[in-house]
């Protein structure tokens, strides 16, 4: 909104946003309908393994066609506040990461976290910068491959300013690689013969988005879901220092220009993307909380935390499906999409390997 | 070949300050329904 705008059409631009929250909520809504009853519906693991990120994409993408054909879609496209949403559900998933468990009880998910993220991450940089990418699309993808996905990538887009659309950009090649991984990985986890724990592991290091964790991680079992969470739930807390570096990086040489005065700790604090403290702020309240309660009170209390950040994501996914566009897929061209691609594979092999070294004693 | 020229624009004033306000209010709404379900105003059962 701009102070010149007559009343009259910011009245309808605010309602034309009102109106687009309400078809991202529709969506949501039968989104969760779907998730529900589908399996009840169809027998069989399919229709089980099929998570809600698939039906809000689905959805999305079938909302975004209609809209587009009767030309509602750029009206509406201010209520899908995909960022919104998915920063949101991460503030809440810091309520089930308690910091004390994962310390005490997964040393071996920390180190692997820190391994394959460094690796990947820094092969990715490189490899983009070989085939010449702008560098916040470096950041961005770097980031998305060896973190968690479309989160990471959001907090790396703060950090580093990116735009909109190679936001997007990202945010479709991580649903394009997620979701086939939801059904590969484990099935190759059952040709290589891994154990729950191994597969849970090279699961949580491997695949990129949460959601795609864990439909994953049950399809192999409990104690690979189990093992799976923990490794995913690490890499989630390492965001906070991959954003802190990146900012770090961006501000004191990406774009520092020659002569100009250094950033100050003023202008790493405008980058810091601030969900981030709100996502450590909801894990200290809810170790805390965990730590006054009795443990199955707790469990519940915070299963209800969980089902808001489902919701969340839902309506982050439903967005993306909603302002998903081709031309940016096409304006982009080959480039990022080999960069993913080799980045996918390398950080396929390494969890793998790493899996393999830290979790084959491992029991839950 | 092809063209990286929009990705590459820097992202304007608005949008700017779009993003600081939606991390801010992703934090406050995040934490306000994280203490609304644990003091019980959001009980178990009610989210469908």
């Amino acid at each position: 909104m701009t102070e010149t705008q007559s009343p009259a059409p910011a009245r309808s631009a605010g309602l034309h946003i009102v109106l687009g929250v309400v078809v991202v909520l529709a969506l949501g809504a039968a989104t969760r309908f779907l998730e529900k009853n589908v399996p009840v519906w169809f027998e069989g693991d399919v229709a089980k393994a099929i998570e809600y990120p698939v039906y809000a994409i689905v959805l999305g993408l079938i909302g975004n066609a209609i809209l587009t054909a009767t030309g509602w879609r750029e009206r509406l496209e201010g209520g899908f506040r995909t960022e919104f949403f998915i920063k949101t559900g991460l503030v809440l998933l810091g309520a089930s990461i308690n910091l004390k468990v994962i310390v005490t009880a997964a040393g071996p998910a920390i180190i692997q976290g820190i391994l394959l993220i460094t690796s990947v991450f820094l092969f990715t940089w490189w490899l983009a910068g070989r085939l010449g990418l702008d560098d916040k699309l470096r950041a961005l993808l770097s980031a998305a491959v060896s973190i968690c996905g479309v989160s990471a990538a959001i907090a790396a887009a703060g950090a580093v300013q990116a735009r909109k659309e190679q936001l997007a950009y990202t945010a479709s090649l991580v649903i394009a690689f997620a979701l086939p991984s939801i059904f590969l990985v484990p099935w190759l986890a059952s040709v290589f013969g891994l154990t729950d724990e191994v597969a849970g592991a090279w699961i949580g290091g491997n695949i990129d988005t949460t959601a795609a964790v864990t439909a994953a991680g049950a399809l192999v079992g409990e104690d690979a879901l189990a093992v799976a969470s923990i490794v995913k739930v690490t890499q989630n807390a390492l965001i906070g220092i991959v954003v802190i570096a990146l900012t770090a990086w961006f501000a004191f040489r990406v774009e520092r220009t020659p002569g100009a005065k250094a950033p100050g700790i003023g202008e790493f604090w405008t980058r810091f993307p601030k969900f981030v403290l709100g996502f450590v702020a909801a894990s200290v309240i809810a170790t805390w909380y965990l730590g006054t309660v009795p443990a199955a009170e707790g469990k519940e209390v915070i299963a209800v935390a969980n089902d808001l950040r489902v919701w969340f994501l839902i309506l982050a996914f439903v967005s993306i499906g909603l302002e998903f566009k081709v031309s940016s897929l096409r304006e982009a061209g080959w480039r990022p999409v080999v960069v993913f691609g080799s980045a996918a594979v390398l950080n396929l092999v390494l969890a793998l390997g790493l899996a393999l070294l830290l979790f084959s004693g491992f029991t839950v | 070949m092809f063209s990286m020229k929009s990705m590459t624009e820097p992202p304007t004033r608005q949008e700017s300050r779009t993003q600081f306000n939606e991390d801010w209010a992703a934090t406050v709404i995040g934490l306000v329904l994280l203490v609304l379900v644990i003091v019980g105003v959001i009980p178990p059962g009610l989210i469908p």
